[in-house]
């Protein structure tokens, strides 16, 4: 039993403690579609609506970033307007896996790959 | 299959999960002057999509709900202690009390799945049906950096919210339940009461959830919070095991105490009840005793909630605790 609760401490040892958002980052713009300032967002800790992120947007990241330790969205895309996200998303993976083949100079699979990067930034993307 | 009738190993109880999703360029009801016509719209995506979805559903109008039909969805898990407050709030539910999109919350959408049992992936799967079918007659405020955008910064990127509950009560009477939670809590991973935040772990239930929506796929959302439950279920195990060596007598005692209040009382709390209900829960998963009666320990822990008990019919306390010893009675 103790053997099992002190590799469960181990285990949260190691990661780091939870900080809440801390929300600093001055901005006086104001929202085109709710009309929310970031004061706004200050006193409720809540965005107005959707267009808010893009408004204070350095703000959002830096709030994104204390709350997420990340602001970059890796999972789900809409399935309807979501098609040039996809798509660049896969392009985005693509290119990383040539630098790899490059990289382990396995050329057959590289030639293979940029071969792949063209006909997709031939298609969807031009 | 309702949610608490799915036995299982008497550990993981149910799984659920939530998705938040706004409209776009529509300010979020917080912020929201005409909720009716935006409601109607995002209803319609449902109720009016050509999916077999739109049949199933029941519309509850919560204006129109008194404060006991309110508590009875709440302690029902299918609406969120938020939708207990404010107007112009409403929920679908389907006929098997699985699925609820509820609108106006905190985001015009939150669509939930709750199981019996451990099913959190394919829970996910049915919630990301369900949202694809919401998503064709209507555009998501979302945005390729931040991903799904919500009201809360907490919830921007997946919108996911992947909740278990457990029933720990071996970690709990071996004392170590405390240790076990704040250790938990540093890591990403919140634990709550039976009703989600803010609420007390009644009767030994725990909500184990995912603190971290942006920056990881729903796959790795879902597999870190399904990390810490098998932990958990590993650890109440052990927790069990040492109760039966090193107190058996002391175990099945309590058990059986338990038992026979539950089988005798004519009048009894909800606190109270939950508690012993749990322990009958408890001596049920470690075979001390058989329950046989027509309803699981687990149903009558839901069943037994003040609200459920009066069921909209506005009974004094003192009278649902006479009605509460009467159902348990009837059926432990």
């Amino acid at each position: 039993m103790m053997d099992l609760f002190s590799e469960l401490f181990d285990m949260f040892d190691n990661m780091g403690p939870f900080s809440a958002p801390q929300m600093t980052p001055k901005e006086n713009r104001v929202c085109p579609v709710c009309g929310h300032t970031w004061a706004d967002f200050n006193k409720t800790g809540k965005f107005g609506c959707g267009e808010c992120y893009k408004t204070f947007e350095s703000g959002a990241s830096s709030v994104l970033r204390q709350v997420h330790s990340s602001a970059q969205h890796v999972g789900k895309v809409p399935s309807k307007s979501g098609t040039q996200i996809k798509a660049k998303r896969r392009l985005d993976e693509l290119k990383r896996k040539l630098k790899e083949a490059v990289a382990a100079e396995n050329y057959e699979e590289a030639a293979r790959l940029h071969a792949e990067i063209k006909s997709i930034e031939g298609g969807a993307l031009k | 299959m309702i949610w608490y009738n799915d036995l299982n190993d008497g550990i993981v109880i149910s799984s659920r999960i939530r998705l938040a999703r706004n409209l776009d360029k529509t300010p979020f009801p917080a912020a929201l002057k005409d909720k009716a016509a935006v409601t109607k719209q995002l209803q319609d995506s449902i109720l009016k999509s050509n999916s077999t979805l739109a049949n199933d559903f029941e519309l509850y109008e919560l204006d129109k709900k008194n404060k006991e039909e309110k508590l009875k969805l709440l302690e029902e898990h299918l609406i969120s202690p938020q939708m207990m407050q404010g107007n112009g709030r409403s929920v679908l539910i389907n006929k098997n009390r699985t699925m609820s999109i509820m609108f106006m919350e905190e985001d015009h959408i939150r669509l939930q799945i709750i199981m019996g049992g451990y099913h959190l992936d394919e829970a996910y799967d049915l919630a990301d049906k369900v949202d694809d079918v919401i998503e064709e007659s209507l555009t998501y405020a979302y945005d390729e950096k931040f991903g799904y955008l919500t009201a809360c910064p907490t919830n921007a990127g997946t919108g996911l919210r992947a909740s278990v509950m457990m029933h720990l009560p071996g970690l709990v009477l071996t004392g170590n339940i405390n240790r076990v939670m704040q250790s938990i809590s540093g890591m990403g991973i919140a634990v709550r009461g039976m009703y989600g935040e803010g609420t007390s772990s009644e009767g030994s239930m725990f909500q184990i959830s995912n603190n971290i929506t942006m920056g990881l796929t729903e796959q790795e959302i879902l597999n870190k919070v399904k990390n810490v439950v098998n932990k958990l279920s590993d650890l109440e195990k052990e927790a069990r095991k040492i109760l039966i060596s090193k107190n058996k007598t002391g175990i099945e005692d309590k058990v059986c105490r338990a038992y026979g209040i539950l089988k005798y009382a004519r009048s009894i709390s909800s606190a109270e009840a939950k508690q012993l209900l749990s322990d009958v829960m408890l001596g049920q998963n470690m075979g001390i005793i058989k329950c046989d009666g027509k309803m699981t320990p687990l149903e009558l822990m839901i069943k037994i909630a003040p609200a459920v008990i009066s069921d909209g019919g506005g009974l004094s306390a003192a009278e649902r605790d006479v009605k509460r010893a009467d159902m348990i009675r009837a059926n432990v």
